[in-house]
């Protein structure tokens, strides 16, 4: 070739690293942060429930338990995963636990979610003290934690559920979807 | 009806941008001028619509109305007005709207300018600026499209971002910041235009120049805003953190920097001209890779907005862009070779080519430190970060031999410098900044750092006031003008010279004030019970009670208030804050800050005890932390000196023409 048709090269050798990085940089998903807590004993937590009642974590031990983590404001996201949420406690109710922590919301704003939505049967945690979020590194709702039987957390999921999402955990979980 | 009439607009808007690219590539190749007269008209009626657009979303916003996605995600029905309005660019869809405005009125604005003037260069200018709006627009009608509706309807939404509702410098540092960036699609547009048309001379250089300046000056105001807005609201006590996005901002102000200094070679001397192209391509394609890192999710940062299927199509359009671009360089390079041989080691051509060096030295560092988190994961599959003390530990020598060049360029004359020169005109300098060390040094200054730039600043103004006192003097003596109105004259009479002065001066103001306030400054944590007191400095603050309480604005947002009493060089009753907003799952600091000639008090609360009332309270003293921001306003104001209108030359102009 002559080096005046070698200069052409250029083209290929600046734009052709740059589109492999920018469209391998896209199949990062900023979403999976991984959790210091996968692989250890969930954090213990307690406190007051929406309908009045007590609840501590230590009534998740010996099943499988979902701690979902959400508020009445945050629209769409926690309104999307809600039936998903819905459907996982009417086919597994029975084999899993499930308990929502509410993220810096008011009483009222997740009762008016709830008659909006769909009221659910399982405890929600008000934590008014945002301590649980804190425990459990919450960046903003929804995020859902899968623990074990053992107590301990398998997987931190950042953004809605998805049944794509509950059902792959639900195979980690040891729970035939 | 109204998230209707805004989709419609968008849609139109699309039209008119294609058909404004077409007609103007057209009327490149066959010079019909009335062709060219209705995609001008075109691209007027799309900024119109863009600004319909955008008067949609903020209706929208103003009437929260939650039957529009981005309206129930970014405001609620208690937002104030005035961050509903500017919720239009608190998120991605609205920026991407916002994004449009802009640049289709910084196009408008070109085209109508230029209407008369550079008809063979006009058409190729249109048709860069009309593909790159239409993008755009077509983001806005399939992936980004800001006007999706929701059902069922939410009776209340999610409130804008809690960091971007917490000081009103969110109204001013993004809108500077995007007029700068989609500002550098002129000259972009320009250097396309001038490739293609064969057309790269010393009137293209004059108009690029100009036009590459006009989005430098918003640039640099944004880039100084957003430091500012970083110090005021995020508690932490400091302005620049190397921020993926931060760095987004840098890297196109890095390169249009090089470039208003190559392009004066490139004027006067015929040399660096491919190096001048390749530096306003580059600048134009770091504006595109900054909005993909902002906007796509790319990278973990305080301004990522979410991810989503925007990515694809920005890499699409900065990988074509490029392509398109460096294989039009690549084609026309025999057309850019140097007019002359390069000058002598020590001349002012070597200076501008040692700055361009440096540059973009510190331009591959900040693009190797941002991407370098995406490279190591690609490749390895491993997470990584690249912490500020990496950014500051590589580029802080580079800047300091940048500082140095702001003094030695403009005081070598062009060709070649005799050693008799260079002594005349750097012997008194360097005394001076050697005088400056010493007595810094006796005054009980002890850090390398503050030192070596404060003896350098001194350096750099003794030249600068040097060459001013020099041509001053020398117009005094031959018009017989007092000296004053001598220099006025002559500043005024030579913008392009004396503005750039004005900018290196700013420059070393910026630059002291970096230097003392990051090593000089001190600070300290206490936690402190109702009554009792703490010192720093000459101050005494004194804890006095604990407040919690809904915002007055806004009354989802509970702000808990530790009202102090300060004693010292300012005294009186303050107050700094957390405030939880319902949708943040973290509490936003709400310093405050004592701002002084001297130096900058800066209190905020780090967290608190409700039950015991304690406070934990971090306090700051930053010197002369206002004359970073003084000194990027000087920067900034001697750009917009630099290319103001010269009323003698226009009206010479004028006669030319009409003659």
């Amino acid at each position: 070739m002559r080096p005046a048709r070698l200069r052409w090269l250029l083209v290929p050798l600046v734009v052709l690293p740059l589109a492999w990085l920018l469209f391998t940089g896209l199949g990062r998903d900023p979403r999976l942060i991984p959790s210091p807590l996968v692989g250890k004993p969930m954090p213990a937590f307690a406190g007051a429930t929406l309908d009045g009642d007590r609840f501590s974590s230590t009534e998740l031990a010996g099943k499988p338990a979902v701690v979902n983590f959400w508020g009445s404001y945050c629209i769409p996201s926690c309104v999307d995963e809600h039936p998903v949420l819905l459907d996982l406690v009417a086919r597994h109710g029975d084999d899993l636990r499930m308990v929502g922590v509410l993220v810096n919301d008011t009483p009222d704003g997740a009762r008016g979610f709830l008659a909006r939505y769909g009221q659910v049967s399982w405890p929600n945690v008000l934590n008014a003290d945002a301590s649980i979020s804190i425990d459990y590194g919450v960046t903003g709702p929804p995020e859902t934690f899968f623990v074990d039987a053992r107590g301990i957390v398998l997987a931190r999921h950042v953004g809605p559920l998805t049944p794509a999402v509950v059902a792959e955990q639900l195979a980690a979980l040891g729970i035939e979807p | 009806m109204i998230p209707t009439l805004g989709h419609l607009a968008v849609v139109i808007g699309l039209a008119a941008t294609v058909y404004a690219a077409g007609a103007f590539l057209h009327g490149g190749h066959t010079g019909d001028a009335g062709v060219v007269a209705s995609a001008r008209r075109a691209m007027y009626a799309a900024f119109g619509l863009a600004a319909l657009a955008c008067l949609a979303m903020v209706v929208s916003l103003l009437t929260h109305d939650f039957s529009v996605l981005y309206v129930a995600r970014n405001n609620a029905t208690t937002t104030p007005p005035f961050y509903s309005v500017i919720s239009l660019w608190a998120a991605l869809e609205g920026s991407i709207l916002f994004w449009t405005l802009l640049a289709s009125g910084w196009a408008s604005l070109v085209l109508y300018r230029y209407r008369a003037r550079l008809p063979a260069l006009m058409p190729w200018v249109g048709a860069t600026l009309a593909l790159g709006t239409a993008f755009f627009f077509a983001v806005m009608a399939w992936p980004g499209d800001p006007f999706v509706r929701v059902t069922p309807i939410g009776l209340e939404g999610n409130g804008p971002n809690a960091l971007l509702q917490n000081h009103p410098f969110m109204g001013l540092h993004p809108p500077l910041l995007y007029l700068g960036y989609t500002g550098m699609a002129i000259p972009f547009a320009f250097g396309m235009a001038a490739l293609i048309t064969r057309r790269t001379d010393e009137e293209w250089l004059a108009v690029v120049r100009r036009w590459t300046l006009v989005p430098w000056i918003f640039l640099t105001a944004g880039i100084v805003a957003g430091a500012w807005w970083s110090y005021a609201v995020l508690g932490w006590g400091g302005y620049w953190a190397w921020d993926p996005v931060e760095n987004a901002a840098l890297l196109p102000w890095l390169t249009a920097t090089a470039f208003i200094h190559s392009s004066m070679v490139a004027e006067r001397r015929g040399t660096l001209r491919t190096w001048t192209h390749a530096l306003v391509i580059a600048t134009f394609v770091l504006t595109l890779v900054g909005t993909f890192l902002t906007r796509s999710g790319v990278v973990n940062s305080v301004h990522a907005f979410t991810t989503s299927g925007i990515g694809a199509w920005f890499a699409s359009a900065i990988v074509l862009t490029l392509a398109v671009a460096l294989g039009l360089l690549v084609w026309r390079l025999p057309d850019l070779r140097d007019r002359r041989p390069p000058g002598a080691v020590v001349s002012r051509e070597s200076a501008f080519l040692f700055n361009n060096v440096l540059f973009l030295a510190v331009t591959f560092a900040v693009l190797f430190g941002t991407l370098y988190p995406i490279l190591v994961e690609a490749t390895t599959g491993a997470r990584a970060s690249v912490g500020a003390p990496w950014f500051n530990r590589v580029n802080a020598p580079i800047f300091v031999a940048l500082l140095f060049l702001t003094g030695v360029g403009p005081a070598l004359p062009w060709g070649g410098a005799s050693w008799p020169t260079v002594r005349e005109r750097f012997a008194i300098p360097i005394l001076a900044g050697v005088g400056v060390v010493i007595a810094a040094w006796a005054l009980g200054v002890r850090d390398a750092a503050p030192l070596g730039i404060l003896g350098l600043a001194a350096f750099v103004l003794v030249v600068m006031g040097d060459e001013v006192i020099r041509g001053a003097r020398s117009r005094a003596r031959s018009r017989g003008e007092p000296v004053p109105v001598a220099v006025v004259r002559l500043a005024t009479r030579n913008r392009r010279r004396y503005g750039g002065y004005l900018a290196h001066v700013g420059i070393c103001v910026m630059a002291v004030a970096i230097a003392v306030s990051a090593t000089l400054g001190s600070d300290r944590t206490a936690t402190l019970r109702p009554g009792e007191s703490l010192a720093l400095g000459a101050y005494t603050i004194t804890y006095d009670r604990l407040v919690t309480e809904p915002l007055a604005s806004d009354p989802r947002v509970i702000e808990t208030r530790a009202e102090l009493t300060l004693a010292g060089p300012q005294s009186g009753e303050i107050a700094t804050a957390l405030r939880d907003y319902p949708n943040s799952s973290t509490a936003i600091a709400t310093p405050v800050v004592r701002t002084a000639i001297g130096e900058d008090l800066y209190v905020t609360l780090l967290a608190f005890n409700p039950t015991t009332k304690a406070a934990t309270i971090r306090v700051f003293v930053n010197p002369l932390v206002m004359w970073i921001w003084a000194g990027g306003a000087i920067v900034a104001l001697a750009a917009l000196f630099a290319i103001w209108p010269d009323r003698r030359r226009t009206a010479v102009e004028a006669a030319l023409a009409a003659a």
